[in-house]
């Protein structure tokens, strides 16, 4: 009786759950594989033809698309070590006994209620002419420039925009992890002798270890699919210089009108995301210790 | 008994709240219906001139006011229009009228439009002016536009640039003055789409050059036209301002403050400009090998999607029909759009500065057509803006170089 029961609590509240996932995950994406083997300019009345794995082997010849790779790649690791270091660093400075921390926290969180494209446009203001303005009249020109018609500045301008929007929400998941830390530990770690650099090595950065599965995870997917960002500050520019995955995928499809090669960047893009993510959470949970 | 009740509400709670959700879906279609008392359907429009945004918002307003039927204006999108129109189409959910660019664009989507030749209104159209695919006009024009130097007139007079030395040498003047003899700005079709326009519209047969270029039959690089016209973006290039660092806003304040002299625009930005005052501009052409006119064209027609239910396309033929030939409507194209109109019987009698520069262009028969309506769809955005961005940014790519770097990316490009 108590079984059944159990069994039909447990299908009343997955069963619904199942069915939106279904709807609204599950069933889109096998379409998008569909598509991802056909070829299609995206009017409705144009046929669409099945044209096997040639979208996947144009792919692989489309040297935009394996630059644009390139950079996206460049840029995760970038945000990756600018997110984790500055969320973990803001983390133990408002935890440790400063006068303003809870004022602190709320600001240092602030920039991640703002939308990405709303950053995207402040930000852009003040690398265009905030910077431009400082270079003129401060000297230091060659740091105060426009950083979004350089190339190579302008994806550095984006890693710090992704670091300035990310850092406050990775500090509040390090928060959590360091106050989950119990004190008569790191008193017992101070009585031993334990410095405080040892304290941060030895105690605190092994039992943040669920903190950093968390954080990684988040950084590392967030930045391989960033899209807002990269719309409104640069737009993919100059010259298609900062063109992330998800850029050109849009492009591919609403630019030029390739929905089959579009779905199929898109359909090894969430290969790739999903490969490196699954791998750095399965790395990071071993190195998670039990108290 | 007290579980059953409990398991009873919940269960009643779920049937509610997915009844209220069937509810909401419901609602949404049920809009778009109209709701009787003869009064038509209610219908959505989205066109891509971010410039008369507002006004059209306004006069789909009075639209309301005076007939009682409902016109939905969609915010415009400036660069990203075809995109999102792309988007919206594919999914269901297409506007009922929207804007396309007569030639390739409206080719591309012919499949969504209704069949307009019967219509009244289609009447009027000026000779010339309407676009026909297999023998069906499709779309009603919403104006003639016209783009060239637009200058200031307290700086820089006509006779002074009738060709490149002249161009240069005025331009270079003005940077001894520490102002800016020309700008262009950033935005795709304001950086490179209009300008390269001439020395297409400047050949015998602007729209089978296009062709030609786009079956590689020709090569940019190895005509005379576009020789001169990279050496124009090379003077460019030297002597004005970075095009990067331009806005529209801020290449229209600088003209207005008279800190450029010149600027590479349409007469739809005389809008703009007149925020800044009353100000002594005309519009002169681009003397590329001593060209004398004014590159003139439809720049966008309004089509009825057909894919709109029976009732929608009754209200959009509707519509249209009001903005062309009420008063209020014809007012509005006139006054508060600034279209130079494309109609019979619409007549302009004040027309701005810059208008009717381009309209004595049209009267005098001074004009060369807009050859980037036959341009491979997209490719302005797509791959000439980048190809423009990286030259104004590397000044040791030649003139040569950025020729062939478009021929490169032409022979790419979708067709």
């Amino acid at each position: 009786m108590n079984k059944w029961k159990n069994k039909a609590w447990f299908v009343l509240f997955t069963v619904p759950l199942l069915l939106v996932f279904t709807t609204v995950v599950i069933i889109p994406f096998i379409i998008g594989i569909v598509y991802s083997f056909i070829k299609w300019d995206g009017i409705a009345a144009n046929a669409k033809q099945f044209v096997g794995f040639s979208n996947y082997v144009q792919v692989f010849q489309d040297d935009r698309f394996m630059h644009s790779a390139w950079i996206t790649i460049q840029f995760t690791l970038m945000a990756l070590v600018l997110v984790n270091v500055a969320g973990l660093g803001l983390s133990l400075l408002v935890t440790s006994k400063l006068k303003s921390s809870n004022l602190a926290r709320t600001l240092f969180f602030m920039p991640n209620l703002i939308g990405g494209l709303i950053l995207g446009y402040i930000w852009k203001f003040i690398f265009t002419d905030a910077f431009k303005y400082i270079g003129e009249n401060v000297g230091a020109e060659n740091i105060f420039f426009n950083w979004l018609l350089n190339p190579q500045y302008a994806l550095y301008a984006i890693v710090v925009v992704f670091a300035w929007q990310m850092a406050g929400y990775t500090m509040i998941i390090y928060i959590a992890g360091l106050q989950g830390i119990p004190d008569d530990l790191m008193e017992a770690a101070q009585v031993d002798g334990a410095g405080p650099w040892h304290r941060l090595t030895k105690i605190v950065f092994p039992l943040l270890m669920p903190s950093f599965t968390i954080c990684l995870f988040l950084t590392l997917s967030g930045a391989f699919k960033i899209f807002d960002v990269n719309l409104s500050l640069t737009g993919g520019g100059p010259v298609n210089s900062t063109e992330m995955f998800a850029m050109n995928i849009f492009n591919e499809i609403f630019g030029y009108s390739r929905y089959g090669i579009g779905q199929a960047k898109a359909i090894i893009f969430f290969v790739v995301v999903a490969a490196i993510t699954l791998v750095q959470v399965y790395i990071t949970k071993k190195r998670e210790v039990q108290m | 008994m007290k579980r059953a009740i409990r398991i009873a509400s919940i269960l009643t709670t779920a049937a509610l709240m997915t009844a209220s959700l069937a509810a909401c879906g419901g609602s949404g279609d049920g809009g778009g219906s109209g709701s009787g008392e003869g009064k038509l359907a209610k219908i959505s429009l989205f066109q891509s001139k971010v410039e008369i945004a507002g006004p059209l918002e306004a006069l789909a307003k009075k639209y309301t006011e005076e007939t009682g039927n409902e016109v939905d204006v969609w915010g415009s999108a400036g660069d990203n229009y075809i995109s999102q129109l792309q988007a919206k189409l594919n999914a269901g959910e297409g506007p009922t009228i929207f804007s396309v660019q007569p030639g390739a664009e409206a080719q591309k989507y012919a499949s969504y439009y209704v069949d307009l030749s019967n219509e009244d209104y289609v009447k009027n159209i000026a000779p010339g002016l309407s676009t026909e695919i297999d023998g069906k006009t499709v779309g009603v024009p919403i104006g003639v536009e016209g783009f060239g130097l637009v200058y200031n007139k307290d700086l820089v007079r006509p006779d002074e640039v009738t060709d490149l030395e002249s161009f240069t040498s005025v331009l270079q003047k003005f940077k001894g003055e520490g102002k800016n003899g020309i700008s262009l700005s950033q935005e795709a079709y304001f950086l490179i789409g209009h300008i390269i326009n001439t020395p297409f519209s400047v050949q015998d047969d602007p729209k089978g050059f296009v062709e030609k270029v786009n079956s590689g039959e020709v090569k940019m690089a190895d005509t005379p036209a576009f020789q001169e016209f990279a050496r124009f973006m090379e003077t460019i290039r030297e002597n004005s301002v970075n095009p990067l660092e331009v806005t529209y806003d801020s290449q229209m304040g600088d003209l207005a403050a008279g800190k450029s002299a010149m600027v590479h625009q349409g007469n739809w930005s005389y809008g703009m400009l007149s925020e800044f005052g009353d100000l002594n501009v005309s519009m002169m052409p681009l003397p590329l090998g001593g060209n004398d006119k004014l590159a003139v064209d439809l720049p966008a027609m309004w089509v009825i999607n057909n894919k709109a239910t029976e009732a929608q396309i009754e209200a959009a033929h509707a519509f249209i029909d009001w903005v062309f030939n009420s008063e209020t409507g014809k007012n509005a194209i006139v006054n508060e759009f600034k279209f130079i109109p494309s109609m019979t019987n619409i007549e302009a009698p004040n027309l701005d500065p810059l208008s009717q520069a381009v309209f004595e262009a049209t009267q005098s028969g001074k004009t060369i057509p807009w050859a980037l309506n036959y341009f491979p769809q997209g490719i302005i955005i797509n791959d000439l803006a980048p190809i423009t961005q990286e030259f104004f940014l590397d000044g040791s790519i030649t003139g040569e170089q950025y020729l062939q770097k478009l021929d490169e990316a032409w022979a790419k490009a979708p067709k």
